[in-house]
Formats: structure tokens, C-alpha cells, sequence
């Protein structure tokens, strides 16, 4: 099949985790002999068009700009849309797939144009997300209704992003499929010198690493674990934190640590590169995703991979892949006792955090491996191609 | 414990979200702060300030072009920029 992916974000321009998402679509998709196309936007220092793994990589400038954010949103549209318009007059796309609502406006437009289906897959909602308080927020709920509307299918990552989809949007179950996000497990093989990393990281070999990776934004509930650090450190003094990652609400979380009185025992780092994390990501202790709001929650994922004990809060899509106290351990969401309980639990017998590290490599190798999701995505592909949907 | 409300998003960062949408990423399409101050309806001064924080936090780079004093979003900016809109 030929296959044309827009989003607004792939590789190197990676916000949350969408660019990982369709990068490890894409290539697992490549090698199993599709053609695949994707369209986005550029980035300092990423060309305008490349291969790479025979995947063909169109990223798109947009011409003029404008200080209001939906304006350039459309704008970009606009010229995502001539790019994909330019290209189709070479390649006879049979299916496009969309993700997320920044590129629905161009992605609807070029599906009437062409007159081939559309999928949609939804990795949130903005009513999820941050809820509908201002104008802009109605906007964007409104082009995510119009993306469910105009697709042939949507794609979700977990159950509960589907029964968000379908009871916010109105959309028939049937129009909904879930599969879930894939990860590439090969990236957490092989052995790291974790002394020297977390040295680097000034962690002393006495102390405990627990880890924190996300965008610093309300839905992801870091405040929560911040607020646990006095409660964690009370039984556990040797207990560091660092949290990867940056974003418009990393000052307010810095002022949270300072007013705790354990801010030395904190570190942010900012955004890091992708291999400074993996091996980060092996040197820890724990990994802790305390988020409030989380469709799937593939940095959990992640941890499983790395042979890390994971700390989630119940919500959303990390639910459905982490079995409490089997493949790790659930707290409850803007709890921080839950969550410092959860952080003492496993610091508490390494025994069973080996056991937990075991059973969750099990379940990320069976069921999350990019080439079984690829497999899955290209039969429903093939299901809206012919029509059969 | 007590929390505190969440905070609405900084007024440098609405500076830095401007920047970007306006296309403020490569330095043929740089600004200056009074290029800025005309876009945000805020004055010279204080765009300034704000330019002097993202500066120190590597979310704006400060550039030469043709005699002037101009502005543009790095990479990291671009990325905390997102976080706004994801």
C-alpha cells in the first residue's frame, strides 16, 4: 500500500509522544513492504525532504506565519496541503492516515481531493487534555469532532481513550478501533555503565534514582509527585528525583519543589537527547508517571522496556498495561501519599521489583512490539480500502 | 499541604509562542524586540525583559543581521513552545 501519514510532528521535531509513535509506525510499516509518506513540518536542521529507511519524509515550511495560534495553524495546513497535492500528482496514495487534530484541516481537504479514505487516529482530546475553558479549547474540540466525522476509521490507543472518543463525540463504537501505541525494545538492549551515567546526573551510588519523564504540563500530575518527595524522603533519605523533560509549566513545578525544602534532592533537566535517556532511563531505580490525564502513557512503556519497576497512577490507557502489582504498581492519581506509597513499596523489597521488571519486559515483548501493531493498522488499512467499513 | 492554583502560562512564553507562530525560526525570518512589541501590543521594555529570560533559559538566540538586533526561537524553544498546544 501506499500510505500517506500527516502529523504535525515526526522526528527530529518531537514534542510528546506522537513524532515516536509514528516514526515507529512508519518504519515497522516500511519493512513490511509498504510505501510510506509522511508530511509535516520543518524543523532548524531536518531538510525538507529525506529518506530514511525508505521511508519518504516531506517537511513542509510554512510560507507566512502568524502571532495567533489557530491562524497559524491553519496557515501550516494550507501548506502541508499544496505539498501533499504536489506529491500526489507522483504517487497514487491509496489510504491517508492523520494524527491528531493539528493536521485534519489539510489531511480532510486532500481526502476529498483525492477521493481515497481516511484514518484518523486520536491520541487525546482536548476536552481530556485541558478541558473546554476558552474559546480556543471550543475550536479545537470542534476539529476533533469534525476529524471523527470525516474519517473512515479512528484509531485509539486504549479503552478509555474510546469511550472518551465515542461519548464526547458521538461516535459509533463500531467506527472505533483500538490499537494500542508499540515501542522499539532493541533501544533498551544491551548494557550501560549506570554508575557512570547517574554520576553524571550527580547521583551518588548510595542513592536512590527515582525517575520522572514528561512534558511539564498540568495533565501529566508532576505536581503531585513533587508534593510526595517530603513523604517519600521521610523513610527513604536516600532518595533522589530527576525529572526529563520541559515545558510552560516547569516554573510553577521548580517553585512547588523549592517550597517543599527538598528542592537539592530535585533535579530538572530540561529536554535531553533520546540516547542520554535511554541510558538514564536504565541507570534508575523507579520510573514514576503520576499524570492525571493519560490516554495511553507510553513513557511507562518505555520503563517496562528498560527493565525499570514503574510507578503509574490509575488513569486512562496505563490501566490496560499495567497489571497492579504484577507488571507494576498503581497509586491513585493527584494523591501524593498514593504515590509515595507506591515509591516505598517497591524501594522496599528488590526481590519482587525484579519479579514486577520481569513480568512487565514479558508483556511489552508480546503485545507492544511495533511490528505486530504495524500488522494490525495495515489490515485496517486494507478494511477501509475496500470499503469494507 | 497546601496547593496552589495552577498559574495561567507566563507572559515571557506567550512572547516565545508569538515568536514561533510569526515563524521566528530561522534567522532570514528573525525579529527584533520592536518588531516584537508591535506584534504583542506590549512595549519595547518589556518584550526586552522577556527576550533577556528566554535568552537565559536557551529558548531564544540572539542574532547580528545586517547591523540589527534580532531574535529567533532554538530548537528547545520550538519544543517547549509545543508543550503549549499538545
Amino acid at each position: 500500500m501506499r500510505i500517506a501519514m500527516i502529523t504535525w510532528e515526526y522526528p527530529p521535531r518531537i514534542v510528546g509522544g506522537i513524532a515516536r509513535h509514528c516514526e515507529g509506525l512508519a518504519k515497522a510499516l516500511s519493512k513490511q513492504g509498504h510505501e510510506i509518506h509522511i508530511f509535516t513540518l520543518d524543523f532548524p536542521g531536518a531538510p525538507d525532504y529525506e529518506e530514511d529507511e525508505g521511508i519518504r519524509i516531506y517537511r513542509t515550511r510554512s510560507e507566512i506565519g502568524h502571532p495567533n495560534f489557530l491562524t497559524w495553524v491553519l496557515l501550516f495546513n494550507h501548506f502541508i496541503e499544496k505539498r501533499m497535492a504536489g506529491a500526489s500528482r507522483l504517487v497514487n496514495f491509496d489510504v491517508l492516515h492523520v494524527h491528531d487534530w493539528l493536521t485534519a484541516p489539510c489531511s480532510i481537504g486532500f481526502k476529498h481531493f483525492i477521493k481515497k479514505p481516511l484514518v484518523f487516529t486520536a491520541h487525546s482530546t482536548e476536552h481530556g487534555r485541558s478541558g473546554l475553558h476558552i474559546p480556543d479549547s471550543f475550536t479545537i474540540d470542534g476539529l476533533e469532532w469534525w476529524s471523527t466525522y470525516e474519517a473512515n476509521k479512528i484509531i485509539v490507543a486504549s479503552g478509555s481513550m474510546k469511550g472518551e472518543v465515542c461519548g464526547h463525540f458521538n461516535v459509533p463504537d463500531s467506527k472505533v478501533d483500538i490499537i494500542p501505541n508499540g515501542i522499539d525494545a532493541s533501544k533498551y538492549e544491551g548494557s550501560v555503565d549506570k554508575g557512570a551515567v547517574r554520576s553524571r546526573f550527580g547521583i551518588q551510588p548510595h542513592e536512590k534514582l527515582i525517575l520522572c519523564v514528561g512534558r511539564l504540563v498540568p495533565q501529566k500530575g508532576i505536581e503531585y509527585l513533587i508534593h510526595a518527595v517530603p513523604i517519600v524522603v521521610r523513610r527513604r533519605p536516600e532518595a533522589k528525583f530527576i525529572v526529563v523533560g520541559d515545558g510552560w509549566y516547569r516554573d510553577h513545578l521548580e517553585w512547588i519543589a523549592n517550597a517543599t525544602g527538598h528542592r537539592w534532592r530535585i533535579t530538572f533537566t530540561g529536554f535531553i537527547p533520546d540516547w542520554d535517556l535511554v541510558q538514564l532511563t536504565k541507570s534508575a531505580d523507579m520510573l514514576v508517571v503520576p499524570s492525571i490525564y493519560e490516554p495511553f502513557g507510553i513513557v511507562a512503556l518505555e520503563g517496562m522496556a528498560a527493565g525499570v519497576p514503574v510507578v503509574a497512577t490509575q488513569v486512562g490507557g496505563l490501566t490496560e498495561f499495567i497489571q497492579h502489582d504484577r507488571t507494576g504498581v498503581l497509586a491513585y492519581p493527584r494523591n501524593p501519599e498514593s504515590i509515595a506509597w507506591g515509591i516505598d513499596y517497591v524501594l522496599s523489597n528488590q526481590g519482587h521489583a525484579d519479579w514486577l521488571v520481569k513480568n512487565a519486559r514479558d508483556i511489552v515483548q508480546k503485545a507492544y512490539s511495533w511490528e505486530a501493531i504495524a500488522k494490525r493498522t495495515a489490515r485496517l488499512y486494507e478494511e477501509v480500502i475496500e470499503g469494507k467499513r | 499541604m497546601s496547593f496552589t492554583p495552577p498559574p495561567q502560562v507566563p507572559e515571557e512564553f506567550r512572547v516565545l509562542s508569538m515568536m514561533h507562530n510569526i515563524g521566528a525560526i530561522s534567522p532570514e525570518r528573525s525579529l527584533s524586540a520592536e518588531e516584537l512589541a508591535q506584534w504583542t501590543g506590549m512595549d519595547v521594555a518589556t518584550v526586552k525583559s522577556y527576550l533577556q529570560k528566554l535568552r537565559e533559559g536557551g529558548y531564544v538566540e540572539f542574532l547580528q543581521m545586517a547591523g540589527a538586533e534580532k531574535y529567533i526561537v532554538t530548537r528547545i524553544g520550538i519544543m517547549k513552545v509545543l508543550t503549549l498546544y499538545s
